[in-house]
């Protein structure tokens, strides 16, 4: 590749170009979370005069964000942790317990992750109301089980079917069940594959939000991404404060970005590999 | 649970393993041991059948009933054709044509990006990791900035106003919102697409792509004969997951941005479905809209498949 020196930085400038065109949507709301409600209208690209904290905690205490905020975490975490649980027995099972029709559940589950929410959601909504559980917590968690499980499976499936049949054999020979493999080999060798899963559904669920406007109408039981849609016309004038509200949202998932975006990845990229 | 026979039947396990083991069958063991593989792989089955598959069905036979003082009531394609006088839905559907035109776009992006970074373009890790980032935000975040950057005095229309351009109405002028929200999107995902495409490019045969640059290849002569065939698979993914995504995961930004106005010009099939289950009480007519956005999946889906393939077999 002649003459590729040049060329390489030509290009490195247009990403550079590409990377403040990403950023900036970012930084430009930080600001803007950080003014006064004058100084925006007078001049919203202004560098803010001070980092103005009492937005936040305005946005906070005033528009519910709290309690939206609680709700998130109590759904998310029971969430996640079921999908861990029964994903990876699932899969164990799947991997080294061969059993009569075990791909057919293999190739089923793969077909319930081509089935989007959207086609089931009407039925789905019924079926809940029917159960009692809309509107309850326990009600989404198991509507996101749903939803993310046949993903879950599939990962750690895949995941489980690279270790050696020889592990559980030896495991077996020193006198564990099946059970016993599972909670002494399959849990503990899983772990990188189950921090990857888990952070990515964990993603999925904090920030879904038509899955949580469906199951859960009611403003006690509202996740914060629905807060997030509730945010504009709470604030129609105070620009300052929809801002905080919107960073509010944003800053769990910066910081599990900024500490574990090697697993986010690892997770959105197991799928390709296989095909 | 300790267990007498286990030696023998760990000697049996490794050949059953080509199909069905028989430690599942195996006699002489607790019923708790053989029933091992179901007790695990129950809780998912059922999940996956009540609160997915079921509902599949239900969706479907719930699409030829009535709604409202006809509920319950066989209709026939009643909603159906109810569905294709309805100007709204036919603009959803035109919409998704338009996104299937874009979709190549949608994936030139990432996979040049991903090029560069794999040729180690100057700041490669860093463009990696900012690239990525607002594809782990949700929709309604990137949705609700997006309000504020696109408003009519807003950054955007400051940036045209400073080059000597007029400033664009870009979620309020119903020929140019859906562009508008379909741009988001695209700007919000490229980042998926990133990660996947560069996982492809580290299975790719390196002494292949020094060969070319041996033999005087240029870069896109590069790109064009070893890597795009050498990539087929990952292309071929990339290429399916963002369709799936540009129709099932964009109702966020729809419901902050634009609420599927202005004059319906931004209705997606999902926000359809939404409207008629959430606000209209029009749950079997929804169901319909559903069983169509299923089907326009598995066509877009398996087509894109055949057609890919065959483009790649040619390369």
């Amino acid at each position: 590749m002649r003459g590729s020196r040049l060329g390489k930085w030509v290009i490195a400038v247009g990403m550079a170009a590409l990377a403040i065109a990403t950023i900036y949507p970012m930084l430009f709301t930080v600001n803007v979370a950080m003014k006064t409600q004058r100084e925006y209208i007078l001049d919203r690209f202004s560098l803010s005069s001070g980092l103005r904290w009492e937005n936040i905690s305005t946005a906070w205490e005033s528009g519910g964000m709290a309690r939206y905020f609680v709700n998130s975490l109590i759904v998310v975490t029971g969430a996640v942790v079921l999908l861990l649980l029964i994903g990876s027995m699932a899969g164990f099972a799947l991997s080294h317990l061969r059993f009569r029709g075990s791909r057919a559940l293999f190739l089923g589950c793969l077909a319930a992750l081509f089935v989007p929410f959207q086609v089931i959601m009407v039925p789905l909504a019924r079926t809940m109301a029917d159960t009692g559980l809309i509107d309850t917590y326990p009600g989404l968690i198991l509507a996101y089980v749903a939803q993310f499980l046949p993903f879950t499976i599939y990962l750690m499936t895949s995941y489980y079917s690279r270790i050696p049949s020889e592990i559980v054999d030896a495991a077996r020979i020193d006198g564990n069940s099946p059970y016993g493999v599972y909670r002494r080999i399959m849990l503990p060798m899983g772990r990188p594959a189950l921090l990857s899963v888990g952070v990515l559904n964990a993603l999925f669920c904090w920030n879904d939000v038509l899955i949580a406007l469906l199951m859960t109408p009611s403003p006690e039981r509202r996740t914060l991404m629905v807060g997030v849609t509730s945010l504009r016309g709470q604030y129609t004038s105070d620009i300052p404060l929809f801002a905080s509200g919107v960073l509010i949202a944003a800053v769990p998932v910066l910081v599990i970005y900024l500490f574990l975006q090697r697993q986010i990845a690892d997770g959105v990229t197991a799928g390709s590999m296989k095909g | 649970m300790p267990n007498g026979d286990s030696p023998l039947l760990v000697r049996s396990a490794p050949a059953g393993r080509t199909d069905e083991a028989p430690a599942a069958r195996a006699p002489g063991r607790p019923l708790g041991e053989r029933l091992a593989p179901f007790v695990l792989i129950a809780p998912a089955l059922l999940i996956i059948l009540i609160f997915r598959l079921w509902p599949l069905l239900l969706g479907v036979n719930f699409s030829f009933t009535g709604d409202g003082e006809q509920n319950g009531a066989q209709v026939g394609l009643g909603n159906y054709a109810e569905l294709f006088d309805d100007p709204v839905f036919r603009i959803a559907l035109r919409n998704v044509g338009l996104l299937v035109l874009l979709l190549p776009i949608a994936v030139a992006i990432p996979g040049l990006l991903a090029t560069f970074i794999f040729l180690k373009v100057p700041g490669n890790r860093f463009f990696r990791s900012v690239y990525f980032f607002p594809a782990v935000l949700s929709p309604v975040i990137i949705g609700a900035i997006f309000n504020l950057l696109l408003s009519v005095d807003g950054p955007l229309n400051a940036v045209l106003g400073f080059v000597g351009l007029d400033p664009v109405d870009w979620l309020g002028d119903s020929s140019v919102a859906i562009f508008s929200v379909v741009g988001v999107h695209i700007w919000a995902t490229f980042g998926m697409g990133l990660v996947v495409f560069l996982s492809g490019f580290a299975t790719l045969d390196p002494t292949l792509l020094d060969a070319a640059r041996v033999d005087g290849a240029s870069t896109p002569q590069v790109i064009r004969h070893v890597i795009v065939p050498g990539l087929s698979r990952t292309i071929q993914f990339v290429f399916v997951t963002t369709m799936i995504g540009m129709l099932t995961s964009m109702f966020g930004l729809l419901f902050v941005m634009t609420g599927g106005g202005p004059g319906g010009s931004t209705y997606l099939p999902e926000f359809y479905i939404w409207i008629q289950q959430g606000q209209m009480n029009r749950p079997a007519l929804a169901s319909a809209a559903s069983t169509v956005l299923f089907l326009v999946m598995l066509v877009v889906g398996l087509a894109q498949i055949a057609i890919l393939r065959r483009g790649l077999k040619e390369e």
